[in-house]
Order: C-alpha cells, then structure tokens, then sequence
C-alpha cells in the first residue's frame, strides 16, 4: 500500500482517541448501554435484519440499519458510548466483511474502512444531539440521525476513495440513493425509539432513589 | 417462508459444554490462536490453501465436540446470498483478477473458466472456515472465559490510558446478550406475523421500515429497559468498573496452551510457506486438460 501518510494520519488519530478516553470515566449506565446497543447492532449483522433490499446499489450492503443503534448509543450516554458502540459495529462489519460480495468485501476486510470510519458515528450524533437538544428535542434526535448516518456514508465511501479503492465518480451516484434512504429510515427509528425510551423514563425517574 | 427461528442460526455466541480438550485451554490461547488463524484465513488467496485451511477448522469442530451440524448451523441465514455469489462468480466470472483461462462451458455470456471454479471454491471455503473459526471460539469458550480472557490481553493497553476492563466487560456484554436479543426478536416477528404483517415482503425500502419498525422500536425498547435492570443489578452487587479490580477467577497458563499454540505457530508457518499458488497453477493446468477432451 502507497499511503504511508494516511497511515500516520490513522495513528495519530488513534493517539488522539487513546488520550480523550483517559480524561473520562465510565460509569455502569454508560458500560452497560454501550454493550446492549453493541448486542444490537451485532444481532443485526449476524441476521440479515440490518440489509433493506438484496438488489440495487450493493455498496452499502453493510450499513443500512447496523448504524443507528450506534447513534441512539451516543444520543442516548454520550460521545464515549457512541465511540465505543461504533467500534462493536466496526469489528463486526470486519469480521463479517469476508462474507460479503466481491468488490465489497476487500474493501471492508481493510480496518481502516470497516472500523476507524464507525467509530465517529456515535461521537458526531451525540454531539449534535447535545448541541440542539436544548432548542427543540425531536429536532434534535433527527439532525443527530442525519448526521450519524452521514457520517457513516461519507467517512466510508471517503476512506475507501483515498485508500485508492475505488473513484469518486463511480462511487458517488450508487451510494447517494441508497445514503437518502438510509438517512430516512435512520431518523425515523431513532426518533420513535428515543422519544419513547425518555417517555418511559421520564415517569420512571420520580421513583429511582 | 418465515424462518422464525433466529435463535438457533446465532450459533455465534453461544456456549456449548463439552469438556473437550479446546474447553480447557486458557481463554488467551484460543483468542489469540484462532484470531491468528481468522487473520490467516483472510489473507490467504490460493483455493487449495483455503481447503486446507477449512479442512483444520473442521478438525478443530471435531475436536471440540462439537456436532458438526450445530456448528454449520451458523450459515444459515446467508446461505442464499452465497449460493447465489457463487453461482454468479462461477458463471460470469465475477469479481476475477486474471482473465486467462479458457472456457470449459459456455453458452451465451455465461462460461465457466477452471479460473471461476478455484475462486468459487476458494470463495466457499474461506467463508465457511470463517463462520467455523468465530462460532467455535463462542462454542468452546464461555462468556466469562472470554472477558478474563479479554481483560487480561488488553490490560497493557491500559498505560495508553484505554479503559480495558471497561472494553472488556462492554464486550461480554454485548456478546452475552446477542442469544438473549435474538430471542426477543423472534418473539417480537412472530407476534407481528400473527396479526398479519408480511416481513419480508417489500423490496421498497420505505415499505420495508413501515413492517420493521413495530418490531425494531420495541426491541430497542426492551433492551434499553433490560440495560437499566442489568445497571441496577451491578451497582447493588458493588461493581464500580475501573482498574484495581481483583477477580475471584484467576486464569492459569497450562502445557496444554504452550502446545495448543505452538501447533498453530506451526499451521501458520505451513499455511504460508507451502506454495499452494503453484498447487492451485497445476490444478487449473489439469482442469484445462480434462475441459479438452
């Protein structure tokens, strides 16, 4: 492989990402919300529930639901959650990468395409979220579904252009109807689920100690 | 054409004990030993290495004890979808790197090339000893095992400032619960499927989300409800997560993994170092020869 600067670049992000973990702590919500929204999007993968659609565009074969648990876990706990869901996400779309079909599945046995870009799925919702919450809350869980799966898409298609996969201009058009539908149906769950899951909570909440 | 039962193609996840002589190795061996062996069967591209490669992991299943029928199981669900890769790759050559080889068979636009045949085999193969490789470390290995097993390789990460004993027990988490989920998503398809919804009806992928939706949002639902139960539970049992945790179960590196990985240090060694390129050269020179007469 050609890109020895990417790869520094890679690392230095994962420096990066080593030294914000060390300034937060975890508590046992957040562990545990990270690893049921993790069982998810694993229980996702492994039974097929997570692909709308065997035909059209092939490429984002791996993504089409597997991703909004991933944001509701950033939504919901924050930045870390959302980083570390979307790394259970990320090894599993590895791991699950041979099984996939031909152009996809070199691409995505690469970790730089099938992990590094995931893990950002969560951070960039949660702070979305927390940047809009206070203004409009359904407003928010929506912007936060757009953007997630946005970021899903473009962090993909963008490493696997850069790592010289694939071009741009062939990518672009079989990726974008498939991203507005991924987009559509992302917010939708995630806004009925966050919304019911704080409803629940909200009267849940007078009676916790 | 409902296939309710999820649950038992999860075979991924799912702890069977046998007693075997892969039950007994240290949780760290068999981490890393079968991920070397993933990482091995990933990279390697000659077909006749790959049916080797598949012909150990089944030979890792018998030795586990494990029913091979359980175990294959496991790919199920994407069967379809593979058969019909293959049946494409065979026919049109999909997804080939060299063109050079002569047809045995063609008609139309269609023709099977001894080429097409290795990577149909090459792609079976790979696949099924991938399936094989992560279900037999779920299978041979329980979900506490694992997370020692994962603590404990992870732990010198923790000077980065990685929180590994967090990591490792969000892991065995979210791998404990894959079986318990699933079960709940069957419940969940079939209650929907009793009131007359058509899952796996439209291809229209708005249509598809309007079916999945009752059974998506109560999943959620119910998984977020038994997050905040699990939650309760382990703060009322006093667990604060965190380095400086002791562990009541302490994890013994015996001879049998100091074999265990040794053989695999030397399966990886043969796996890469015979040339199976020339094996699979010679192979395709012969199919030619048979197309020809």
């Amino acid at each position: 492989m050609e890109l020895s600067f990417w790869q520094i670049v890679t690392a230095g992000l994962l420096g990066a990402i080593a030294i914000l973990r060390r300034k937060m702590k975890l508590s046992v919500r957040q562990i545990v919300t990270a690893g049921m929204m993790g069982a998810i999007a694993i229980l996702l993968g492994v039974t097929r529930l997570g692909f709308i659609g065997p035909f059209p565009p092939l490429i984002m074969v791996s993504a089409t639901i597997m991703h909004v648990p991933v944001i509701i876990g950033g939504v919901l706990e924050g930045p870390i959650v959302g980083l570390i869901t979307g790394l259970i996400f990320g090894l599993f779309s590895w791991l699950q990468a041979p099984t996939e079909q031909p152009p996809v599945n070199l691409w995505f046995s690469n970790p730089l395409v099938s992990i590094l870009p995931r893990l950002f799925i969560g951070v960039t919702s949660a702070y979305v979220y927390r940047a809009l919450r206070k203004a409009n809350e359904p407003l928010a869980l929506a912007v936060a579904g757009v953007v997630g799966t946005l970021t899903n898409t473009v962090l993909v298609v963008g490493m696997i252009v850069v790592l010289g996969y694939a071009p741009l201009a062939v990518l672009a058009p079989a990726v974008a109807p498939n991203a507005i539908a991924e987009i559509i149906i992302a917010v939708i769950i995630v806004v009925a689920v966050v919304a019911a899951w704080k409803g629940i909570e909200g009267r849940r909440k007078g009676s916790s100690v | 054409m409902e296939d309710f039962e999820l649950l038992r193609n999860v075979t991924i996840g799912q702890y069977l004990p046998t007693g075997s002589l892969l039950h007994r190795l240290d949780p760290r061996t068999k981490i890393v030993g079968l991920g070397m062996l993933l990482l091995a069967i990933i990279v390697h591209k000659a077909a006749s290495g790959l049916l080797v490669g598949l012909l150990l992991v089944l030979g890792l299943v018998i030795l586990a004890r494990v029913p091979l029928s359980f175990a294959l199981g496991g790919l199920k669900p994407a069967l379809p979808i593979l058969l019909l890769l293959a049946a494409l790759q065979l026919l049109f050559g999909w997804g080939m790197f060299s063109t050079s080889c002569h047809p045995l068979w063609s008609w139309w636009v269609m023709s099977i090339t001894p080429c097409s045949v290795q990577a149909v085999i090459a792609l079976l193969a790979r696949f099924t000893a991938l399936i094989l490789l992560t279900s037999l470390l779920t299978l041979t290995t329980s979900i506490s095992e694992l997370a020692h097993g994962a603590e404990a390789l992870l732990r010198p990460l923790q000077r980065l400032g990685v929180p590994a004993d967090e990591l490792a027990m969000v892991f065995t988490i979210a791998l404990r619960f894959v079986p318990t989920l699933a079960q709940q998503l069957e419940k969940l398809l079939k209650a929907q499927a009793a009131r007359g919804a058509d899952i796996h009806g439209g291809t229209n992928p708005l249509q598809r989300t309007r079916q999945l939706l009752p059974v998506l949002v109560p999943l959620f639902l119910t998984t977020l409800r038994r997050g905040e139960e699990l939650t309760l539970a382990m703060e009322a049992r006093g667990y604060t997560g965190g380095p400086g945790r002791t562990h009541y179960f302490r994890l013994r590196f015996g001879r049998i993994d100091v074999v265990a990985l040794a053989a695999i240090g030397l399966l990886l060694v043969g796996l890469f170092s015979v040339p199976f390129g020339a094996l699979d050269q010679h192979g395709l020179a012969l199919l030619a020869r048979l197309a020809s007469h």
